[in-house]
C-alpha cells in the first residue's frame, strides 16, 4: 500500500552531533543517514543514552547546531518550519484551553478563521476518537486522552512529517496497544509520514514499516529491519508468529547496546 | 474501534456538597461571634475593650449617615486605588522582564527577593519628607508596598511556565508576540491573579499605616483617633468597615481575573 516514489519526503545526509560540555566534548551522534518515503511509518529503537531525543530534536528543528543536512522534499531546511510536527513525551496540552480550543491553537496561530479552524479541530477530535468530549479541559481527561489531544493538534497543523518522541511512555501498557491502533487508524487514513521514538519494541513492530536501530553513545544506525506484516494492522498482530520473529530479531540486536548501556550508566554512577 | 473510546474514561466533574460546605461556614461565623460576646460579656477584660457587636454595628450605622465618615472612607479609597494601579502596574512590569530576562533576573532578583519580605513602614519617613503629610506619602507607601508582591508572584509565574509548553509553540513557529499572548500571558493568570490579591491586601496596609501614624484624613486616621479617645465601639467599626470592604476587593478581583481564559475565547 505504500507507494514508492523516487524522492524521499524526508532525507538526513550525515546529520551528527558533538554537545560540548565543561568537562570536555561528547559525541551524542555519529553521521546518520536516512530516507524516508511518502506515508512511511518508521520507527527509531533504542537503549537510553542513544542520541535518539538529540536526532528527533534535529530533524524537529530544535537543535539548530549540528553537522549534516536535513532536507524536506529535496530542499534543506534548518531551524522549525511547518512542514514539521511534533508530539512530545511530556504533558503537553494547554491546561487552560479545552479539548477543541487546545487542537484549534496551530491554527489560530496562522489565521485560519474561526468557524474553519473549530469545525476542522472537531474532525481531528473524531479522528482521534474523543469526539464528545470538545469542550472538557485537560484536568478533567485522563492521560492517554490528553496525548490524544495533543497528537491531534500537531496534525491540524498538516505536517508532512509527524514525529513523536515516545508518546506513550507515561501511559500503562494496555492504554498504549490501543493507542497504537489509533495511530495505525490515522495513519492510514491520511496517509501521514511518522518517525516515531521508541523504547518498545512491541510498540514499533506494532506500528513501523521499517525500525531502525541504533547503538549506545554514540548513537549510529545499526541496523534496518522491514516489518513485512500486511496492512491495515492492529493489536491482534500480537499473537502471531511474524510478529514474535520481528521482536526477537530486534532484541538480539537491541540486546547488546542496552546491555552496553546499562552498564556504563552504572558504572558512572558508581564511579562518582 | 469502540474500545478506545473508552480508554480512560474522562473524569466527572466534581459535584460541591454545597449545604454541608455554607453550613459549616455559617456554624464558623456564629461561633466567633458567640465567642466575642461570650469574651466581652465575661468581666474577664477591661470595661468596653470587647464592646457587643450590637454597640458596633450601631456605632457604623450612625457613622455611615454622616458626610464626614464617607469624606474619609474617599481619602483613603483614592489613596489605595492610585496605590494599588500604580505599584500593581510596575510589579508586572518588574516581574515580566525579571522573570523573562535571565541577565536582568540575576541582576536584580535578590533585592526584591529580600526587600520583599521587609516592612515597608520603615520607608514612611522617607517618604512623608518626599511627598509630605497629604495623599502624597501614602500613596507613596502603599504603592512601595504593592510592587514587591506582584512582581515576585509574576516573575515565578514566568518561570514556571512549564518549558514543553514552550517547545510546543517553537514547533507551530509562533512569533514572540503570539508566544507572548497565547502561552504566557494565560499560564499566568493564576500567578496574576494571587499578586493582584495580595497586592490589594498590602497596598491597603500600607495607606491605613501611613494614615494611622500622620494624617489629616482617611480611615486608618479616623480609627487612630477613636482609639486615641478610647471610643472602642466606633474605632472597631471603622475597622469593620475596613476589613468588609477588602474582603469584597479580594472577590472582585477573583471574579475579574478567572473569567475562564478571556484571551483565548477571542475570534
Amino acid at each position: 500500500m505504500n507507494t514508492v516514489t523516487t524522492n524521499p519526503v524526508l532525507r538526513l545526509s550525515n546529520v551528527a552531533k558533538t554537545f560540548v560540555t565543561p568537562n570536555g566534548s561528547v559525541r551524542a551522534l555519529d553521521p546518520v543517514s536516512l530516507d524516508i518515503r511518502q506515508g512511511e511509518f518508521i520507527s527509531i529503537i533504542g537503549p537510553s543514552g542513544c542520541g535518539k531525543s538529540t536526532l528527533m530534536n534535529i530533524v524537529g528543528g530544535l537543535l539548530d547546531d549540528y553537522d549534516g543536512e536535513v532536507q524536506v522534499d529535496g530542499v534543506p531546511v534548518r531551524g522549525c518550519h511547518k512542514e514539521i510536527g511534533m508530539v512530545f513525551q511530556e504533558e503537553s496540552t494547554f491546561p487552560w484551553r479545552t479539548a477543541i480550543d487546545n487542537v484549534a491553537f496551530p491554527m489560530e496561530a496562522t489565521g485560519v478563521p474561526r468557524e474553519e479552524r473549530l469545525s476542522r479541530a472537531k474532525d481531528l477530535l473524531r479522528l482521534v476518537g474523543l469526539d464528545g468530549f470538545e469542550q472538557r479541559f485537560p484536568s478533567e481527561l485522563s492521560g492517554g486522552m490528553r496525548q490524544r489531544i495533543a497528537i491531534a493538534r500537531t496534525l491540524a497543523f498538516k505536517p508532512r512529517i509527524l514525529l513523536m518522541d515516545e508518546p506513550f511512555a507515561a501511559l500503562d501498557e494496555q492504554t498504549r496497544l490501543l493507542l497504537g491502533d489509533k495511530v495505525l487508524q490515522i495513519q492510514q487514513e491520511l496517509n501521514q509520514t511518522t518517525m516515531l521514538i521508541t523504547h518498545n519494541i512491541a510498540e514499533a513492530v506494532q506500528l513501523s514499516d521499517r525500525v531502525l536501530i541504533m547503538t549506545f553513545r554514540p548513537g549510529r544506525i545499526k541496523q534496518v529491519i522491514d516489518i513485512e506484516l500486511p496492512r491495515p494492522r492492529s493489536s491482534k498482530l500480537m499473537g502471531g508468529e511474524k510478529f514474535g520473529h520481528y521482536v526477537a530479531a530486534i532484541w538480539e540486536d537491541l540486546r547488546e547496546e542496552a546491555t552496553r548501556g546499562l552498564l556504563e550508566m552504572e558504572g558512572a554512577r558508581s564511579g562518582s | 474501534m469502540a474500545a478506545v473510546e473508552q480508554i480512560g474514561a474522562a473524569r466527572p466533574r466534581r459535584k460541591p456538597q454545597f449545604w454541608t460546605v455554607n453550613k459549616l461556614r455559617v456554624v464558623g461565623i456564629v461561633v466567633l461571634v458567640g465567642l466575642w460576646e461570650a469574651a466581652g460579656a465575661s468581666g474577664l477584660f477591661f470595661q468596653g475593650v470587647l464592646p457587643s457587636s450590637f454597640l458596633i454595628v450601631k456605632a457604623l450605622l450612625s457613622m455611615m449617615v454622616t458626610l464626614d465618615f464617607w469624606n474619609h472612607v474617599g481619602v483613603t479609597a483614592t489613596e489605595v486605588l492610585v496605590a494599588f494601579v500604580l505599584g500593581g502596574s510596575t510589579g508586572i512590569a518588574a516581574g515580566l522582564l525579571l522573570g523573562a530576562n535571565r541577565y536582568a533576573g540575576d541582576v536584580f532578583e535578590p533585592f526584591i527577593h529580600y526587600l520583599a519580605p521587609t516592612p515597608k513602614i520603615v520607608f514612611l519617613p522617607i517618604l512623608l519628607v518626599l511627598f509630605g503629610v497629604g495623599m502624597g506619602s501614602k500613596i507613596a507607601l502603599g504603592t512601595v508596598s504593592a510592587f514587591f508582591p506582584m512582581a515576585l508572584s509574576v516573575m515565578a509565574g514566568v518561570r514556571q511556565v512549564s518549558p514543553v509548553l514552550l517547545r510546543v509553540g517553537k514547533t507551530f513557529n509562533l512569533t514572540t508576540a503570539q508566544t507572548v499572548r497565547m502561552i504566557y500571558l494565560p499560564a499566568l493568570v493564576p500567578p496574576l491573579a494571587t499578586g493582584l490579591r495580595i497586592a490589594l491586601g498590602i497596598s491597603i496596609v500600607g495607606c491605613l499605616l501611613a494614615e494611622y501614624k500622620l494624617a489629616k484624613a482617611g480611615l486608618g486616621y479616623l480609627a487612630g483617633r477613636y482609639y486615641e479617645a478610647f471610643t472602642i465601639a466606633p474605632m472597631l467599626a471603622v475597622l469593620a468597615f475596613i476589613f468588609i470592604t477588602a474582603a469584597f476587593g479580594n472577590v472582585l478581583i477573583e471574579r475579574l481575573v478567572r473569567l475562564p481564559g478571556p484571551m483565548d475565547r477571542r475570534a
